[in-house]
């Protein structure tokens, strides 16, 4: 009895530990840089940048128009993504239109391609020549373009509902697949007419669907740094999200540091109230078991129109920025995007006549380094997310319960709520200065792996949760009923049923940092070059052909990364196909 | 009054149902029963008006409803109709009220009328209490009853159950039979139920209709189904057990002699004995199961993929690997052609 006790003691004890050190974890990850960008504000010397930013002389310039600007992105980008979003996933998951694969298919694309590409292409399209540098391709061809339409809010909205559509999309089409048409049957036979089966029926079900793609996609959009820099800054619209950059910029830190703890504020407010809306009472997750048939919604004659509105959507925001970038690359000129195509943004060596000199990107040493760097980071994080991600979740999985994993529940999927520029900031708050021995982080490879490394840390327990809910329960407990002994049922069960999820979870890590501005475009320095800024860097310099080579690059490793971790996905339960 | 004249449905090429005749009186339980995919589910979604007929018409009452030589259908909401979805389609973002108080509403009842019917209903189903609740935070049985008070609140003349209690637990299950006749009775309304079921079909039937790939087997009350069965089919369908149906090449020569080839003959489980030694009217299986049903024995044995039961008052004590010798009375119950026909 005793040596019970004993042991129950011990083990406890253990599992505290193991609790404690994650805690810990989770806690250096994300909570202190978190801690530390508030304190950094409220220190003696800082906390007039509160009174600066909110109140005083530059407040217009430094908070309250640029928040308008946020604000009026974000309404806007929910809207436009829940009407396209939503008008693709009635069309493909309740009606008859024809392709309603190939279109679903694509509807999920523009989230893959960043969103920085989206707005190069759109700039090497509509770009005037009110900022100098080169005009684009629909100027070269005699239009007038207006800034309205090359410049400022307008572009921007366009571009990041083309970027953040697809999310609505995804979101509205799984809550539609979950409509049983035997609600909408029961609806008839009680006699409701089409209009009020919509409005008293399909609505209602699928509403939380929409917050959810809603608040999703303003937060995406408030967040976003790509587009509002390439295509607002040359006319000086500033967004949170740019004003934060511009100020860490030029070393007004602490300012930067107040407009970072707002955006995160904004961000964290909607998600928040978005997922209020969704949760609560009436959360519909499809109570019925047998039975519910598909039965699909005859669009009659508006068939093909609606298909064909349908495929212009997913062409524009796909295919055509892709093709845009690749023949700019090509093109010396992006007002003659298609003549006098040459290689020399992607080979040619440095040539004073010839974009001053700067050689194509494989023979610049320093973008081959960046090449190098951002795909080692990539590797880097795709490991330490996974490891990080399995630890947590296996320590939630199995010692779920007391404050202290509530508490690693909560801290984990924390940076779900923080837009990445701010993010980097709070690591350039935390490591920029050296804590006791440990020496400043700022400017090396170990400080963009652990800033990636948290940003990710929700999407890497998601899929930890997935892999362990997989081979946890009822399968390992069949193989131990059998007598294999733990190495045994580890290698014959676990690793087998793991390791195509996670080598999928893995690549997707890959893919986001791959693509990734926001958080790196604060923590890039000379020594860590990384592709994604670069392209910035390059297109803000004006050398618009040098950043949709590098882009292209980026998206082609991105695509293949995706198309790899789509097939693990699905090859890895093959038994869930029929 | 249901009448179904030459009905048919087909999917391209795939006759779904075909040639269904079928007439029962107003208050009748009608109950369509067959195995999966023999086209009962078709048959009910018909009769709702979900799906158009290809063939033969629908009447109710005087009134034809659906006609499937002309092609139209009357729309679900003017057949007078109600229908229980196998998955119960509660519409998820409604109370247990206002579920019920939705079809009220549409159909353009003032407010105190839609309170007095709903609450009579809820009560009637015994929910009153769960009125506020939302369908998922209810049990399994109590969406069933929430569905059954949707359904009946508006006083439809015709109920329509598809599948209702095939999501339902065993002890659940007997209890809604119950029920559900006693919400048939007190709503004095015309009842078709589909089901897979037999038991469900024989107990809670005044008409059952055996379904069998898209047509009708036989038509009858329960008792005559069992007692006369049509066709080898619902001979080895219905009743619990059902009966054995032996073919002659199988049997022992004295049973065998006087037949004609390719025939088989129905053996009521009840006519059979078992014996643990052959006898030259005896036919011997290997031991499958014993079960105590009401005071007697129930006992099957297998032979290859043929199954044989015995219900007698005492057996031997038979374990898994010997032999049983079921012994056939001298005369079987029916006889059935090589086609299934009834042939006496």
């Amino acid at each position: 009895m005793s040596t019970m006790t004993l042991r129950q003691g011990l083990r406890l004890d253990g599992v505290l530990l193991l609790k404690l050190s994650v805690l810990a974890l989770v806690g250096v990850l994300i909570a202190a840089p978190l801690l530390r960008i508030v304190l950094d504000t409220l220190s003696p010397g800082a906390i007039i940048a509160w009174s600066e930013v909110t109140t005083g002389r530059l407040s217009r310039n430094l908070l309250w128009v640029p928040l308008g600007n946020t604000l009026i992105l974000g309404v806007g980008v929910a809207c436009g993504c829940v009407l396209i979003g939503g008008f693709l996933a009635w069309l493909v998951v309740m009606t008859d239109v024809p392709f309603r694969r190939t279109i679903g298919l694509l509807a999920t694309l523009p989230f893959m391609i960043p969103s920085f590409a989206t707005a190069l292409a759109w700039g090497s399209l509509f770009r005037n020549s009110r900022v100098g540098g080169q005009s684009g391709f629909l100027e070269g061809l005699g239009l007038a373009i207006p800034d309205w339409l090359s410049w400022g809010m307008v572009p921007t909205l366009i571009v990041l509902i083309a970027h953040y559509y697809s999310l609505a999309f995804t979101v509205i089409a799984a809550a539609l697949a979950t409509v049983n048409s035997d609600l909408v049957e029961a609806a008839q036979i009680a006699g409701a007419k089409r209009g009020r089966i919509l409005f008293g029926i399909v609505l209602p079900v699928a509403l939380p669907a929409v917050v959810a793609g809603a608040s999703l996609t303003f937060a995406g959009a408030v967040s976003n740094f790509a587009a509002p820099a390439l295509l607002g800054l040359p006319v000086r619209m500033q967004t949170m999200a740019t004003r934060l950059f511009g100020l860490i910029e030029v070393g007004q830190t602490a300012r930067g540091y107040v407009v970072a703890i707002l955006l995160i504020l904004i961000s964290a407010l909607f998600l928040w109230a978005g997922n209020a809306v969704v949760s609560g009472r009436r959360s519909y997750a499809t109570i019925t078991g047998k039975g519910g048939r598909a039965k699909r919604f005859d669009l009659g004659a508006a068939r093909m129109p609606l298909f064909l509105a349908a495929l212009l959507i997913c062409v524009l925001t796909t295919i055509v920025p892709v093709a845009i970038l690749i023949a700019s690359s090509l093109a010396p000129s992006s007002s003659a995007l298609f003549s006098n195509w040459t290689l020399h943004y992607w080979v040619g060596l440095s040539n004073p006549s010839f974009a001053q000199g700067q050689p194509g990107i494989f023979s610049n040493p320093f973008i081959v380094s960046a090449t190098g760097m951002t795909l080692s980071l990539g590797v880097a994080v795709a490991i330490t997310t996974t490891i990080v991600g399995l630890l947590v979740a296996f320590v939630l999985a199995r010692y779920g319960r007391g404050p202290l994993s509530g508490t690693i529940n909560q801290l984990s999927f924390l940076p779900l709520l923080v837009p990445g520029i701010a993010f980097g900031a709070a690591y350039i708050a935390l490591f920029g200065a050296p804590i006791g021995p440990m020496p400043a982080l700022y400017g090396t490879f170990p400080l963009l792996v652990l800033a990636a490394t948290a940003y990710l840390m929700p999407f890497a327990v998601q899929t930890g949760r997935a892999v362990i809910q997989q081979v946890s329960g009822d399968l390992d407990e069949s193989a131990r009923m059998t007598g294999a002994s733990f190495p045994r049922r580890l290698l014959a069960i676990t690793v087998p049923l793991a390791s195509r999820g996670l080598a999928a979870g893995a690549l997707i890590v890959f893919v986001k940092i791959m693509r990734d501005l926001s958080l790196v475009v604060l923590l890039f320095t000379p020594t860590t070059p990384l592709l994604s800024v670069l392209a910035y860097r390059y297109a803000s310099e004006g050398f618009g052909q040098f950043a949709n080579a590098i882009t292209v690059v980026i998206l082609v490793i991105s695509i293949a990364a995706t198309l790899l971790a789509n097939r693990l996905q699905t090859k890895s339960q093959p038994w869930l196909k029929s | 009054m249901i009448r179904l004249e030459t009905l048919g449905k087909s999917f391209g090429s795939f006759d779904a149902v075909k040639d269904v005749n079928i007439e029962v009186p107003k208050g009748a339980f009608l109950v369509l029963v067959g195995p999966s995919g023999c086209g009962k589910s078709t048959m009910l979604r018909m009769l709702a008006g979900l799906e158009t007929p290809s063939a033969g018409r629908i009447v109710f009452g005087e009134d034809t409803v659906s006609d499937g030589e002309k092609g139209w259908t009357i729309d679900p909401s003017r057949r007078n109709v109600g229908l229980v979805f196998q998955s119960y389609a509660l519409w998820p973002h409604m109370t247990v009220a206002g579920n019920v108080d939705w079809p009220l509403k549409v159909k353009g009842l003032d407010k105190a009328e839609r309170q007095a019917r709903v609450s009579e209903v809820l009560g009637l189903l015994g929910i009153g209490a769960l009125a506020q609740r939302y369908p998922n935070e209810i049990s399994g049985g109590q969406q069933q009853r929430v569905a059954i008070a949707r359904m009946i609140a508006p006083k439809p003349g015709i109920l329509l159950f598809d599948e209702p209690l095939s999501n339902l637990d065993a002890k659940l299950r007997v209890e809604m039979r119950t029920e559900l006749l006693r919400v048939h009775r007190a709503t004095g309304a015309t009842s078709v139920y589909v089901t897979h079921d037999q038991v469900e079909a024989m107990t809670m039937a005044s008409h059952v209709a055996v379904l069998n790939a898209g047509r009708v087997e036989q038509f009858g009350p329960p008792a005559e189904l069992v007692a006369r069965p049509a066709t080898a089919f619902v001979a080895t369908f219905v009743g619990t057990p059902p009966a054995n149906l032996v073919p002659v090449s199988a049997l022992p020569p004295v049973l065998a002699a006087g037949h004609p080839q390719g025939v088989s003959l129905m053996y009521r489980p009840e006519d059979m004995r078992v014996s643990a030694q052959p006898t030259p009217d005896s036919l011997a299986f290997e031991f499958a199961e014993a079960s105590p049903v009401a005071g007697r024995i129930m006992i099957t044995g297998t032979s290859g993929d043929r199954r044989l039961t015995a219900v007698v008052d005492q057996a031997p004590h038979f374990t898994v690997g010997d032999s049983v010798h079921f012994i056939l009375p001298p005369s079987p119950a029916a006889l059935f052609g090589a086609t299934g026909e009834r042939l006496q």
